[in-house]
């Protein structure tokens, strides 16, 4: 079996088994907590309604930071769109996922795909060069920082390269950039990339909380 | 449709081979006028689409003089409407095409008399003499 | 010791003339993927080029090697390097048989003692040795007989090459290909099912006419005509840039010629020389036919997914384990809840 077999098969297997694990464990640990009760009047209905509503109104930032935080706030939506689009709407990942799903749907031209794949990268560095000079976020940030950025970049980059090629074989930067979203998915459920998923569940809990409470959602 | 070739062929894009071909041509015309330097491009090496050789061979068309070469199956050499840029095409015996060349040269070194068989002739000849 | 003609003067022998000498190595130029530039080195080496003797087996295969051979592009240049080197055994092609063909064989070797060539076609089972034999003689004794004094050995077709489809699951006969048993040897790979025609013949007349071995890539293919990937050079290539893919066989997209990738094209990953050289004599190759590439020359490629599953599709695994696997999770997840309830209590009762 070759570098690229073992990427495509049993790496990429193992890495599905982990995210599922993963994803069930800390969803399953996070829903069964107990809920501190809340004996106040309820000021709202703070229902599933709020959650969505929450969830929904996260996305854009309250007006008084709206001016510091707008660089950042910009940079980051780059590097989330982009990673959507690199990843969902590349023609050979779409086939990915209709062998999977079953779904298939219409995907970018490749040029497109690969200008967007830059513009990721370069929103990327720009954040972690932040997040390291910056000296807030310089004292606050861990080892899962850190790594969540690099397991993130690294099938980003790899994925780049393939199309650019230089003097490697295709075959060797496929299976890299395979084995690199394998590191990707492994790490995803355990570390501050959880906020995938988890996201939604803290907001939608937020929303629900802060309604009730009768606070502006 | 029973015929390859009656299948109509749609040539949806032109990959552009044709536009590098006319520019390596242009600059192999100023290297002979210059220097005498004869260079040969090699048609089969380069990947065409198809209806794209048809486009790059009505480009160059038909000039002045054409030859008909009997060995080892036909082969045609004729110089295109651009002087000095000739068409050759090798045909072997079955009448397949075995080569496709653009050479730009001011005569193809297979067109003049070789000294082998010129020898060859020479010595036929001193034979019959006798 | 035998007086061996030069191809120059077996050429010169069939009246074949100086202009004529030339379109052939003109033709063997574009063969060997060499710029026109080198012609006239070529023209010096075949005219002083020895009549070699070229030993083939054929061995554990369908013949379509030879056969492919046979077909060949331009039937008068295989004509000519089939008069030109001496063609002392070939089970398909040769009119003796049973014991003179035997005779033949080693006759030739002995006369051209590390000078011949040894062409193979077809695995080599290991399982048994009664399950591929000539003469009573098993495949594996033929090949380690017939190759001490070889010059070189050239598996020609993915049999030979890499096992081919003897060799595929679950290879019942313990097939396996002439690289692994040949150590002592220059062995050169071309592989392909069949490989193209005029492949053959290229790095056949490359290692008679230049006496040497090509440069190999790291499955030993000649790199000329496998260093670059169908993908690389196929004329569909734009339209997987820009998106535009077959869905189905027959459908707009594959009526309009579009890229074969979600059809199942293994071009991508395979090595040869289709897209450039293409078959029946620079006619077309099977994705220009409408058909995805099936990565023929690539080890295993039998055993490869399927041909008609795209190179992206994902292994997961059964249902069953991501289902375990599911399982699994939630019951970590419940032990953590656990865990987490009972640190959650432990406080609420300290505050």
């Amino acid at each position: 079996m070759d570098l690229l077999e073992f990427a495509r098969g049993p790496a990429l297997q193992f890495a599905a088994l982990v995210l599922v694990a993963g994803t069930i464990w800390r969803i399953v640990g996070i829903v069964l907590l107990k809920k501190k009760p809340d004996y106040s009047e309820p000021r709202g209905p703070g229902g599933l309604g709020a959650a969505l509503k929450v969830i929904y109104t996260r996305a854009f930032t309250a007006p008084p930071f709206k001016q510091a935080t707008l660089y950042p706030k910009i940079m980051a939506y780059v590097m989330h769109i982009g990673l959507f689009a690199t990843i969902f709407l590349f023609t050979p990942h779409i086939v990915f996922f209709e062998g999977w799903t079953g779904f298939d749907w219409p995907g970018l031209p490749n040029s497109v795909i690969f200008f967007i794949g830059v513009a990721t990268v370069v929103s990327g560095f720009a954040l972690i060069i932040r997040r390291m000079t910056s000296p807030v976020l310089k004292l606050i940030s861990n080892f899962d920082d850190y790594f969540s950025w690099f397991v993130t970049m690294l099938p980003l980059i790899t994925g780049l390269l393939i199309p650019v090629r230089a003097f490697f074989r295709y075959e060797d930067l496929m299976a890299i950039h395979i084995l690199s979203v394998a590191l990707l998915l492994i790490w995803l459920p355990f570390g501050k990339l959880g906020h995938t998923f988890l996201v939604f569940i803290t907001r939608g809990t937020t929303g629900m909380v802060f309604e009730r409470r009768g606070a502006k959602t | 449709m029973s015929q390859g070739d009656e299948i109509p062929v749609q040539v949806e894009a032109m990959h552009g081979n044709v536009r590098p071909i006319l520019n390596e041509v242009m600059h192999a015309l100023d290297k002979l006028l210059e220097a005498g330097i004869t260079t040969t491009i090699d048609l089969a090496s380069l990947p065409f689409a198809p209806g794209e050789l048809d486009e790059l061979e009505a480009t160059f068309g038909k000039g002045e003089l054409s030859a008909k070469l009997d060995a080892l199956g036909t082969s045609r050499i004729r110089e295109t409407t651009y002087p000095g840029v000739w068409w050759i095409e090798h045909r072997n015996a079955h009448d397949e095409v075995v080569g496709r060349y653009l050479e730009v040269t001011r005569l193809p070194d297979i067109l003049s008399s070789q000294d082998a068989d010129i020898m060859a002739g020479r010595a036929r000849l001193g034979e019959q003499f006798e | 010791m035998k007086y061996t003609p030069t191809v120059g003067e077996i050429l010169q022998a069939k009246g074949v003339s100086r202009r004529g000498f030339l379109k052939y190595c003109a033709t063997t130029a574009s063969l060997l993927a060499l710029p026109p530039s080198m012609i006239p080195r070529i023209a010096e080496a075949i005219e002083n080029a020895r009549r070699p003797s070229v030993i083939w087996l054929s061995f554990q295969e369908c013949t379509g090697c030879t056969e492919s051979l046979t077909r060949s592009a331009s039937p008068t240049v295989e004509g000519l390097i089939f008069d030109a080197i001496s063609l002392d055994y070939h089970h398909t092609l040769q009119a003796a048989a049973g014991e003179q063909a035997e005779a033949a064989r080693h006759a030739a070797m002995e006369e051209n003692d590390g000078n011949y060539l040894v062409l193979v076609d077809g695995s080599i089972p290991m399982g048994n040795p009664g399950y591929s034999t000539i003469a009573g003689i098993s495949n594996y004794d033929m090949l380690m007989d017939t190759v001490k004094g070889a010059a070189a050995v050239v598996a020609i077709g993915s049999c030979a090459a890499f096992g081919g489809l003897p060799g595929a699951n679950p290879n019942p006969t313990g097939a396996v290909a002439v690289q692994d048993l040949v150590k002592d040897k220059p062995v050169i790979n071309v592989p392909g099912c069949p490989p193209i025609p005029m492949v053959m013949t290229a790095v056949l007349t490359q290692f008679l006419t230049f006496g040497k071995i090509p440069d190999l890539d790291k499955h030993g293919r000649p790199l000329a005509f496998f260093g670059n990937t169908i993908h690389d050079r196929c004329y569909r290539r734009p339209f997987y840039e820009q998106g535009k893919f077959a869905e189905s066989f027959d459908d707009e997209g594959a009526k309009a010629g579009w890229c074969l990738y979600k059809l199942g094209c293994k071009g991508p990953t395979t090595y040869n020389a289709c897209a450039t050289v293409k078959w029946n004599s620079g006619t077309s190759f099977p994705i220009e036919s409408g058909h995805p590439c099936l990565g023929c020359s690539e080890p295993r490629f039998w055993d490869k997914g399927g041909f008609y599953q795209p190179l992206s599709t994902g292994h997961f695994g059964s249902g069953a384990t991501v289902a375990g696997a599911a399982a699994a999770g939630v019951a970590l997840g419940v032990v953590a809840a656990a865990a987490g309830r009972r640190r959650q209590n432990k406080f609420t009762k300290e505050a």
